[in-house]
């Protein structure tokens, strides 16, 4: 598709903005983040096109705002609700049960 | 489909999963063949990006053949086919402003390209 | 199955929430393992980095037919030192000589030879440098502090495809005698992306 993501050759998209030392990652939520993708991925979920495909479906502003696991998160949530592995009903329950025993 | 268990994870990781696919497939292109890009504009997944797109180019090398993410991204099978590196002159790509020396590969399914 | 319970002054942020739910409905599913993920950060974050990756150039500045070997067959090649693997399944690598500069990029995605170099940096996934790598090389490596003559020919490869790339980055003068351990010392991971050259001690 013709999305965000096709960004060769574009203009505009600022500075290459480096850290001196980067971890490798930046939050415990991306270690699972990762894990949970490579894991999904190995048993055969999905393959590595629809995860491509899924994140190219973002929306625009929010895949150029986001950081990049949380294009892996979204790429996760997406295709295991379209491929009827979980419901998004199941993931906001869990959400907000989650945050009740929290507080 | 599976759970990856911990005693899978060395396997995984050294193996991973090749995108290549053993069968014979007739290569439509050869080194040092010129090819123009095809002018695709699919709504679903694909690997050529736009800025190649009409482009012209000269294939390099082939690498052999691999499943096609056009059609596996989208339940229509692996559809293997020969995939090629290409070599774009920079001011093919972009225009006469930019150095003459410069190039851009980029790797090309042969559902990409058509003959120049 | 309780989960540890943290205390937090600030709510968790929201990737954190939606994480933790997605990873305990997968646990409850049976779908991941719980050990699996612990086992797939350690080896990505301590064990596999661009040390090895450094080894495999090592190994070709010492020895003329290894790297004949590297150039023609990378794949094979980084297997004899056993580096191979997920994201690294079919590789290239390019070499830099005095008039050829080589700088490699995914402009479509983050697609990297994970076996040599470890998972990217975030510079490398980011939009800034896909999309100026590809239509403006000279800026890029001149961002990165390498200025190249004008009769130096750069080549730009785009991962679009399953090929991962590594540069073979120039032998800096200086080094003879040294031992392999202490070459691949020199080479960083960005001179394997080919933004920087590697500089002599």
């Amino acid at each position: 598709m013709n999305g965000i993501h096709d960004v060769g050759g574009m203009h505009g998209m600022g500075p290459i903005v480096r850290e001196d030392n980067e971890p490798v990652f930046h939050h415990d939520w991306e270690r699972r983040v990762f894990a949970l993708m490579i894991s999904t991925f190995a048993g055969g979920q999905y393959s590595v096109d629809e995860v491509r495909h899924a994140i190219e479906r973002m929306d625009p502003a929010h895949y150029l705002a986001s950081s990049y696991y949380e294009h892996w998160l979204h790429a996760m949530e997406t295709l295991l609700v379209e491929k009827g592995l979980l419901s998004q009903t199941e993931l906001e329950a869990k959400r907000s049960q989650l945050a009740q025993e929290h507080s | 489909m599976a759970v990856l268990t911990p005693d899978m994870v060395p396997a995984a990781v050294a193996t991973g999963g090749s995108a290549r696919v053993n069968v014979e497939v007739t290569p439509r292109f050869k080194p040092g063949d010129r090819i123009v890009v095809r002018n695709i504009n699919p709504a679903g997944h694909t690997r050529l990006p736009r800025y190649v797109r009409g482009k012209q180019g000269v294939i390099q090398h082939d690498h052999g053949v691999f499943v096609f993410p056009d059609t596996q991204a989208h339940g229509g099978g692996p559809k293997p086919q020969h995939v090629y590196s290409v070599r774009f002159a920079a001011h093919a790509l972009w225009g006469s402003e930019v150095s003459s020396q410069d190039s851009v590969y980029i790797d090309l399914w042969d559902d990409y390209m058509d003959p120049a | 199955m309780s989960t540890p319970h943290q205390r937090h002054t600030a709510p968790p942020s929201e990737p954190e929430r939606r994480v933790k739910a997605l990873e305990t409905l997968l646990i409850e599913k049976g779908l991941v393992d719980a050990q699996t993920l612990d086992l797939l950060i350690d080896t990505y974050e301590n064990k596999i980095g661009p040390q090895n990756g450094a080894k495999v150039v090592a190994r070709a500045w010492v020895d003329p037919e290894y790297k004949q070997r590297l150039l023609r067959d990378a794949s094979a090649a980084i297997a004899e030192l056993s580096f191979s693997g997920l994201q690294g399944e079919d590789m290239v690598v390019v070499e830099n000589t005095p008039k050829v500069h080589n700088l490699v990029v995914c402009t479509l995605c983050s697609c990297y030879p994970w076996p040599t170099l470890g998972l990217p940096p975030v510079w490398y996934k980011s939009a800034p440098y896909r999309a100026r790598a590809v239509i403006d090389p000279r800026g890029v490596l001149q961002e990165f502090g390498l200025e190249l003559d004008n009769d130096v020919e750069i080549r730009v490869w785009d991962s679009n495809a399953e090929l991962r790339y590594m540069v073979l980055p120039e032998r800096p003068l200086g080094t003879e005698g040294m031992s392999e351990a202490q070459l691949a010392a020199l080479v960083s991971r960005d001179a394997m992306i080919g933004v920087v050259k590697v500089q002599a001690p």
